[in-house]
């Protein structure tokens, strides 16, 4: 497969890069926690969670269109469809719009699942659909009522700092389950809150990010964006982001200046990461992803 | 007790949420559009088996129950309750007849049940799944009823324990009975 993916990329002139697994600064996200190493004694680096601050520094710097396969790596991951080193195919297009990216994104899973149809859902619509909530109406303890219905007990409060949080646990617990069990699933237009690298934009006078993931048989594929190229903007979810993580508890992570000085000459482009090996998972049929892997986490 | 973080749960794990006995039924780590990572976990009551859905944020820790699973031989009842007695340590105890619930009609001299130990005390007691036992109360069957349609009949069993059983079963036989639902299995023989 590895092979059908190179070969998938030739056909559309992207071409493969290779960038460092070792950074010296982070991908600041607050719920990605970053696995590091100590370098010559005394040097911390991060392991990439995403092959992606390098791949936008070579396409600000004027590359083509371009992919990276690589081994990525997450700290406090592990489920049957996690473990902290995975692989990722990632890629990046110029000039595309949102729409054909998704279709991209779709023609590449497919090499994988079969010829399967693909429908688009936004994130309002999927709230309405599979829980009948308008979201934009919404209040948080609505939503924690709403898991109370489904004898669904949470840690979570009804303050506002947990209104993603109460967002995701009805995604993850009541709606992701559900998408893409007639063919892939694509879930659009997320809550700009949850932008994270994404532009935004106003969908029905509401702010949301152009940010898409695709689902199949209940599993999250894909994860892609029309890439932000502000870097005043980035910088502000950048701090918001550690401000986030000290009040979880966690340890600020330093900002890439390289990243968002190259990003103010990114080109308009839409990027994608997909999970390698749930592909694989999809397309052996089996429900573990220590079955596609030589060695477990805990194996090796 | 000892505390647990969310990556050590595992089903069969015993843990105590608001001061309730409760055991892991499963445990999935969910990771929805890359927010915030929780487990999602099924917990099955110890004592009602009710079982609900409860998020943990990925990390939290919870307290493991006080809870102890053992096989004791049911000796005999008097007043104060049910006596039981362990085969290696011959410690007996006395379960109150309010804590044996359902199990009390189906307690036959002899025979071993599991008990639930929780903080110390016994607070349930699960009888074996079939149990083989003597019917001593039950009307004759009359050949040839089933033309009207009846199949089963009432009956009372040795333990004290009203059941259904065929019509052609008679006082005195013995019988394998399913203490989950109270139906009648099959006849048994007298052998112990």
């Amino acid at each position: 497969m590895l092979e059908a993916v190179r070969q998938f990329f030739k056909e559309r002139h992207v071409v493969e890069v290779d960038c460092p697994f070792l950074t010296a600064s982070a991908a600041v996200d607050a719920h990605i926690d970053l696995i590091t190493a100590c370098v010559n004694d005394q040097e911390q680096r991060y392991l990439h969670s995403s092959p992606e601050y390098g791949m936008k520094r070579l396409l600000a710097a004027g590359s083509e269109d371009i992919y990276q396969l690589s081994h990525v790596f997450r700290n406090n991951e592990r489920g049957t469809r996690h473990t902290p080193e995975f692989m990722m195919a990632e890629w990046y297009r110029k000039s595309i719009s949102f729409g054909e990216m998704i279709a991209e994104t779709c023609d590449f899973i497919r090499l994988f699942v079969g010829d399967v149809p693909y429908h688009i859902l936004s994130y309002q619509q999927a709230f309405q659909h599979y829980t009948h909530l308008d979201i934009s109406k919404t209040s948080n303890e609505e939503l924690l009522a709403l898991l109370s219905s489904y004898d669904i007990v949470t840690h979570l409060t009804s303050k506002a700092s947990d209104r993603d949080a109460l967002l995701n646990t009805i995604l993850g617990c009541l709606i992701e389950p559900r998408l893409g069990q007639q063919g892939l699933c694509v879930l659009t237009y997320y809550p700009a809150s949850q932008a994270t690298l994404a532009k935004t934009t106003i969908l029905n006078g509401e702010e949301v990010a152009e940010r898409f993931e695709v689902y199949y048989q209940g599993m999250e594929l894909a994860n892609g964006y029309h890439e932000l190229s502000d870097s005043q903007e980035q910088r502000h979810r950048f701090l918001k982001a550690n401000h986030q993580r000290i009040m979880m508890g966690k340890e600020k992570l330093p900002i890439d200046e390289k990243f968002l000085e190259a990003l103010d000459h990114l080109p308009d482009c839409c990027g994608v990461a997909v999970g390698f090996d749930r592909l694989m998972m999809l397309r052996h049929d089996v429900r573990n992803i220590d079955q596609v892997i030589p060695f477990s986490w805990e194996e090796i | 007790m000892p505390q647990v973080s969310t990556n050590e749960f595992k089903p069969g794990l015993k843990l105590e949420i608001d001061k309730q006995p409760y055991v892991i039924v499963s445990n999935e780590f969910v990771k929805p559009g890359k927010g915030q990572a929780f487990n999602r976990v099924r917990l099955k009551h110890l004592l009602t088996s009710r079982t609900i859905d409860r998020t943990f944020k990925s990390g939290e820790k919870a307290e493991v129950a006080d809870v102890n699973e053992t096989q004791m031989r049911f000796l005999y009842s008097n007043q104060d309750g049910a006596i039981f007695m362990h085969d290696d340590t011959f410690e007996q105890i006395t379960i109150p007849h309010k804590n044996l619930g359902d199990t009390e009609q189906w307690l036959m001299e002899d025979h071993v049940y599991d008990i639930l130990i929780y903080k110390g005390e016994p607070v349930n007691v699960e009888p074996p799944i079939f149990l083989d036992m003597k019917i001593i109360e039950t009307e004759p069957g009359i050949k040839g009823d089933t033309a009207t349609g009846r199949v089963l009949k009432p009956a009372t069993t040795e333990s004290g324990a009203q059941v259904q059983i065929p019509i052609f079963i008679e006082e005195g036989e013995i019988v394998r009975i399913d203490t989950r639902t109270g139906e009648y299995v099959s006849r048994a023989s007298d052998k112990k």
